[in-house]
């Protein structure tokens, strides 16, 4: 059994890259799947604030890349899922400090330890982080929000998967690429101020595995240190399921995507 | 994070180092000739003096069949400034162009296509046969030794799916036939026609090494670019009666057609 490795990136920053690595490692653990998320963004830590164990944080990504640790050491265990663990970034260290060697053998020690998934946060950027977290990826959730310059970016990190990845380079068939279409706003759509779905899907050329709304609720669970998906009250967590239920394989409908019905009284008398 | 802070705060107002297009004029070399070099181009600076005196070339030494020698280049380039241009570097070629470039102290201009990545499995267009005038918003220029408009024999090169944002795909001596899109910011480019069967975003240049008969045909026009054997139209606005839809690029005399098909 080797592990599914599963590449959260985008390009662009403070999309919901980190959002959703969360968010999907936690649905992925809750089907009772065996998984590790780790965050490649060094120097930027913040995985472990969204995951809630950053005061758990002894070990990092680099210290097992380095030797200074091992991975078993490293991996901090969700307080809610016992089958679900964390890998977080150094703080501290060089954007350097990761080798693809070292990667690649954290990865496939994961692999030997029975780990079903491997969701790696990738950085920003097209540099040697976020190729770092690509490259050994079987399949990428691409995460875009509803604007030209981010579906852009996307488009480039679609080109780079096809191309820039082990799979790519070892003629190994593509990487499974996903599209999630997030902080959608249907309001804002309505008035043409954002893209719509149908926009975004026509300008890549493929369709959205999810569409998560914008919703205040994924800032307060991120400050309670609870991705969002552990949210049942919110349209955010309620589509984060419907997303890692559709990566599974089970088809969903979209929901969330238009604009809230109209009030009794807005519909009794018009306007 | 401090790093990228400090690098921000540091170069801020000393200056903006960014990568421009500008419009250069290539000298592709046919023959290893100094001496016919210099009256040719004599001859152009002559019939277009406002245009040639004094331009910015570079020198394109990829269609010989061997790189010369240092002496030789040397020669060339002295062939180039005596005819009252200004030689200012060589084109992109292989490594050993590069090389040459180093050792006479000379820049290699890349035109803008190097930041492109070849799409899956594609090969990347050699800079060498790039369109007579780089797609760049000055005067288009015919190429100083026009290329012999070579129909192409070979059958069209498909392209399956899209090309992505820098990404380039390039048909050499035939065709180009894509059945996805072009996304912004991608490149496609064909010695022979190309045939878009998706939407055109990026740029699309056919004809380029100078088929004058090369056409670009498109289901779903929204072009950042279009060009045939080097005259090309930058679109900032397209069209309304165009946008979105199938349409057709030739050449009329030097004027670059667009019509619905
Ligand atoms: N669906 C959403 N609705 C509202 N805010 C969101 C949503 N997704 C992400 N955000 C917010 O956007 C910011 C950036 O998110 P993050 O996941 O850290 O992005 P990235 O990792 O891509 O930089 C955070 O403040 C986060 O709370
Ligand atoms: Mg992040």
């Amino acid at each position: 059994m080797t592990a599914e490795i599963i590449v959260v990136t985008s390009g662009k920053g403070g999309v919901g890259k980190t959002t959703t690595s969360a968010s999907l490692a936690t649905g992925l653990a809750m089907a009772g799947k065996k998984v590790a998320v780790i965050d490649f963004d060094v120097g930027l830590r913040n995985l472990d604030l969204i995951m809630g164990c950053e005061r758990r944080v002894v070990y990092d990504f680099v210290n097992v890349v380095n030797g200074e640790a091992t991975i078993k050491q490293a991996l901090i265990k969700d307080k809610r899922h016992d089958n679900l663990f964390v890998l977080a970034a150094s703080q501290t260290r060089d954007k350097d400090a990761l080798t693809q060697e070292g990667v690649e053998k954290v990865l496939d020690d994961l692999s030997n330890d029975g780990f079903d998934y491997v969701v790696c946060d990738s950085p920003a950027g097209i540099e040697k982080g976020a190729h770092l977290a690509m490259y050994f990826a079987d399949h990428a959730v691409v995460v875009v929000n509803p604007e030209v310059s981010s579906v852009r970016d996307s488009d480039r990190i679609l080109g780079l998967l096809s191309s820039k990845t082990r799979r790519a380079e070892r003629g190994e068939g593509a990487i499974t690429q996903h599209l999630l279409l997030t902080r959608y706003n249907p309001g804002r759509v309505a008035l043409g101020e954002m893209l719509s779905v149908k926009d975004v899907e026509e300008i890549l050329g493929i369709s959205v595995v999810g569409v998560i709304p914008e919703s205040e609720n994924v800032l307060a669970a991120s400050n309670a240190g609870v991705p969002v998906i552990l949210d049942d009250n919110s349209h955010a967590g309620q589509a984060y399921r419907d997303t890692v239920a559709r990566i599974l394989g089970e088809e969903r409908p979209l929901r969330f995507t238009e604009v809230a019905r109209k009030g009794f009284l807005q519909r009794v008398f018009g306007g | 994070m401090t790093e990228a802070l400090h690098s921000k705060m540091d170069t801020s107002d000393a200056c903006d180092l960014r990568f421009g297009q500008v419009g250069i004029a290539c000298v592709r070399v046919r023959r290893v000739d100094a001496a016919a070099l210099c009256e040719e181009l004599e001859r152009r600076v002559r019939s277009a003096p406002q245009l040639f005196s004094r331009a910015a070339v570079v020198l394109d030494l990829s269609h010989l069949l061997d790189l010369p020698d240092d002496g030789t280049v040397d020669a060339l380039l002295e062939a180039v400034r005596s005819a009252g241009m200004l030689p200012v570097g060589l084109a992109y070629g292989t490594s050993a162009t590069e090389a040459l470039a180093q050792r006479m102290g000379l820049p290699l201009i890349a035109k803008f296509r190097a930041a492109y990545e070849p799409a899956e499995g594609g090969s990347i267009a050699p800079p060498a046969p790039a369109p007579a005038a780089a797609p760049a918003p000055a005067p288009v220029r015919e190429p100083i030794h026009a290329a012999p408009p070579a129909g192409p024999a070979l059958g069209a090169q498909h392209h399956e799916g899209t090309v992505r944002s820098g990404q380039q795909v390039y048909a050499r001596d035939r065709d180009l036939v894509v059945t996805g899109a072009i996304a912004n910011g991608a490149e496609v480019i064909a010695d022979g026609s190309i045939h878009v069967y998706g939407g055109l975003r990026g740029r699309a240049m056919a004809g380029a090494q100078g088929d004058e008969k090369a056409r670009i045909f498109v289901s779903d026009f929204r072009a950042e670019l279009v060009a045939i054997a080097g005259h090309y139209r930058v679109f900032e606005q397209i069209p309304k009666d165009l946008e979105g839809q199938a349409v057709q690029c030739w050449l009329d005399g030097e004027k670059l057609m667009i019509a619905r098909l």
